[in-house]
């Protein structure tokens, strides 16, 4: 039986319709209450309000209820923790959502691209801490050679007889142009310079640490999002598919 | 001016979310309201603007919790109306945040007037209280 003359009652009729669709994630008995409990609020609004014309009352009263999304907006948070809490969403559901957004080859391409990439990014970050410890060996190896050749000349003659060190070419026709102490001083300060790049690169690795850090926590930070939002269109699809609706309205696109 | 606008309604926002609820609560202690009547007691004589939508998502919540009971109670005037009041665990809690919520409403007030009377003391007397509160 209707309550109001039959142009309010199409708005109100309306007005309902619209909030059903946007009650579509909630439990089929939760939709029905609200849907009567406002539709009852209506009621008394209307009956309530002076206006003399009927459609400026009905549009006053709507107005001051608020637009269904709103009205539903923070129903709607409630609910889907509820719906959480109470009814886990199966993983076959999540799987779901990905294999229908990327499609299954796309989707086990996704994760190898993933996997590949992170395997990189820590193939270049070990290879980076080699190289460092790498400069950082040799130079203060070829240090503690240039301070033999400078104090020791005789151990470095033995070391050069029994073939431990070999220097040909210009280079070595260059350092026999040199005294043993000079030699020596030759192979300190140029080992000492790739001691120093191993350990600027090992003092460089902190910031790079951090960087990749960063961008870890951002990828994650946008996963995690990412995959809070999924979830709650989960529990709604979920909620909606179980439960069903409470009126057979198409789904607009809105 | 556009962002005070903005903000202000940012807050006010955020102000009556957690007051609302108490409200709600408070209408609800002494007497059984629908919906409808709910809001016509919280916005009273106007001066609160409220979206009337706002008030059952907050009815809903505390019916979950047990805070409120509710029924259904035919009208003869129209559709049926949902009555609510709070239960006993609700009168509780009521009873003991009501208190928590005095105390905040004398904290801003105290640090209003507090700032209020420092405004209408001479300069000379502010500086003074100054240098004493430092020593």
């Amino acid at each position: 039986m209707s309550h109001y003359p039959e142009v309010v009652e199409k708005i109100v009729q309306d007005y309902l319709q619209r909030l059903g669709i946007q009650l579509k994630g909630f439990p089929n008995s939760d939709q029905e209450e609200a849907l009567k409990e406002l539709g009852s609020h209506i009621y008394e609004s209307y009956c309530c309000e002076s206006d003399p014309e009927p459609v400026d009352r009905i549009l006053k009263v709507l107005r001051k209820l608020g637009e269904p999304a709103d009205v539903v907006a923070e129903r709607l948070q409630e609910s889907l923790l509820n719906v959480g809490r109470l009814k886990r969403v199966p993983l076959y559901v999540l799987g779901g959502i990905v294999v229908g957004m990327f499609g299954l080859p796309l989707g086990f391409a996704g994760v190898a691209m993933l996997v590949g990439g992170l395997g990189a990014v820590l193939g270049l970050v070990a290879a980076f801490f080699a190289t460092a410890a790498l400069l950082l060996i040799t130079g203060v190896a070829g240090m503690g050679l240039g301070l033999i050749r400078m104090l020791s000349p005789d151990f470095w003659d033995q070391l050069v007889a029994q073939g431990f060190i070999q220097v040909h070419g210009r280079i070595g026709q260059f350092f026999d142009l040199l005294s043993p102490a000079a030699q020596g001083a030759l192979l300190v300060f140029f080992f000492m310079a790739i001691a120093a790049a191993g350990l600027g690169m090992l003092w460089l690795s902190k910031s790079m640490l951090k960087g990749l850090r960063f961008l870890f926590d951002l990828i994650l930070d946008r996963a995690k999002t990412l995959f809070r939002r999924r979830r709650r269109h989960a529990f709604a699809w979920d909620a909606g598919r179980f439960n069903g609706t409470v009126s057979e309205v198409p789904a607009e696109g809105k | 001016m556009d962002y005070l606008d903005s903000e202000k309604e940012r807050r006010v926002t955020q102000l009556r979310k957690g007051i609302l609820e108490l409200a709600v609560m408070g209408s609800l202690y002494g007497e059984h309201h629908y919906g409808y009547s709910l809001v016509r007691v919280l916005t009273g004589d106007g001066s609160l603007s409220l979206k009337e939508g706002t008030v059952y998502p907050i009815l809903t919540r505390l019916d979950k919790e047990g805070l409120v009971r509710s029924e259904w109670v035919e009208s003869d005037q129209g559709p049926p109306r949902k009555y609510y009041s709070l239960t006993a665990n609700g009168r509780r809690l009521f009873e003991s945040l009501m208190p928590e919520f005095d105390q905040l409403v004398s904290l801003v007030k105290q640090s209003r007037n507090g700032a209020k009377s420092r405004q209408n003391q001479p300069l000379g007397e502010r500086i003074l209280v100054k240098k004493e509160e430092r020593a």
